[in-house]
């Protein structure tokens, strides 16, 4: 899903929060394309893909007592680029238990990190992800205002039967 | 964990499951049979600080429920964050209050029996110390404490030459001694070798080789 945070704005410079989260989010076909003839290198792990559950919490209306939701599935990885040791380091927490998806997500977060490949991949791969998002975002939006009610009083007609009871 | 720090980490197990276990095994022969010399697998990438075998061995010993404590040498070194980014083990705010400790070359020695030695109900709530030693040898060698060990996994005798403790280091062991079933246990390490203390073997008659 779309959200605002991920509308960096015309004076935004990209951080590593705004492109890890959309990473987070892209899915593997996107990410593979993004990625073009980098997404068939070998990297280094530092953490082979692994799969687990996080506990989400959530609070009652926003700001009441913590709770907890509910279990997610959680894959997470990380990675060093380059065959040298030095390379940049990539991490990747995806939902789902797609290895080759998180494996991606923590490449391009690597690569976005060196200033001289950043502006070339926000183009190839972060605006299809924002783009995606926000078609999702606005499918749901149309599905749910198809099935939206308004409620509204109906005026009671003068006269009613009510009203000789009442009396 | 600080980027910076990420970027600085290295690999660990070629194979988690196999190598944890190899690891395993050694600490398990290395406290079954006190003084015997071990050798570490090699099947674990490094961090630059600290030695070797110890590094190996925390890796496979250490989880998210053992707190850890680092002499100074080694905290908010690049081995810390490669201990923590690998096991996510929680850092302890002093020793005493460590499960695991690890002490490396050239650091003081926290005295033993200030540590975590457990009770008489819950022996087990114990610390266990890696020691970093610059030599440890089942041979006489020059400048190296001598100790004659005796106890339980010992048949006779186990002579071990070690190079590297403080030299107080058989008194505190014998008050160590004396607190069983409480006591901590002691893995010294070299780059590539470990021999293992527990509290129930004796250090005898030492003396400079």
């Amino acid at each position: 899903m779309f959200h605002a945070f991920d509308n960096a704005g015309p004076n935004h410079t990209l951080q590593r929060p705004d492109w890890m989260a959309l990473l987070a989010r892209a899915p593997l076909a996107l990410l593979e394309q993004g990625l073009d003839k980098q997404s068939a290198t070998e990297p280094r792990w530092l953490r082979r893909p692994e799969t687990g559950l996080y506990m989400v919490q959530a609070r009652a209306g926003g700001t009441g007592e913590r709770f907890n939701l509910g279990e997610m599935t959680v894959t997470r990885c990380a990675l060093r680029m380059g065959d040298d040791g030095s390379g940049l380091v990539g991490v990747a927490y995806v939902m789902g238990r797609d290895h080759r998806q998180a494996q991606m997500a923590a490449m391009a977060d690597a690569l976005l990190q060196d200033p001289a490949q950043r502006d070339a991949l926000d183009a190839k791969l972060l605006q299809p992800v924002r783009e995606h998002l926000a078609l999702l975002q606005m499918q749901r939006a149309a599905r749910a205002e198809a099935t939206k009610v308004d409620f509204f009083t109906v005026a009671r007609e003068a006269g009613g039967a009510d009203e000789e009871d009442d009396a | 964990m600080k980027a910076e720090d990420l970027q600085q980490v290295r690999p660990a197990f070629h194979d988690p499951a196999l190598g944890s276990q190899a690891v395993f095994r050694a600490a398990l022969n290395a406290l079954s049979h006190p003084g015997r010399l071990h050798d570490m697998p090699q099947v674990t990438d490094l961090p630059r600080h600290g030695h070797g075998a110890a590094a190996a061995l925390l890796l496979a010993m250490v989880d998210s429920n053992c707190a850890v404590w680092l002499s100074p040498a080694l905290a908010n070194t690049d081995t810390a964050a490669w201990l923590r980014f690998h096991t996510g083990c929680p850092w302890a705010a002093s020793a005493n209050l460590a499960r695991f400790l690890w002490v490396a070359k050239g650091d003081a020695l926290p005295t033993l029996n200030t540590l975590a030695m457990g009770s008489d109900e819950y022996p087990d709530q114990s610390a266990t110390v890696v020691i970093e030693v610059d030599a440890l040898s089942d041979c006489a060698e020059q400048g190296a404490h001598a100790f004659n060990l005796r106890g339980p996994g010992i048949a006779d005798m186990q002579s071990l030459w070690v190079l590297g403790l403080p030299q107080d280091f058989a008194e505190q062991w014998e008050a160590n001694h004396r607190a069983f079933p409480r006591g901590v246990d002691v893995f010294l390490a070299t780059t590539t070798q470990i021999a293992g203390l527990p509290r129930s073997t004796r250090i005898g008659a030492t003396q400079e080789a």
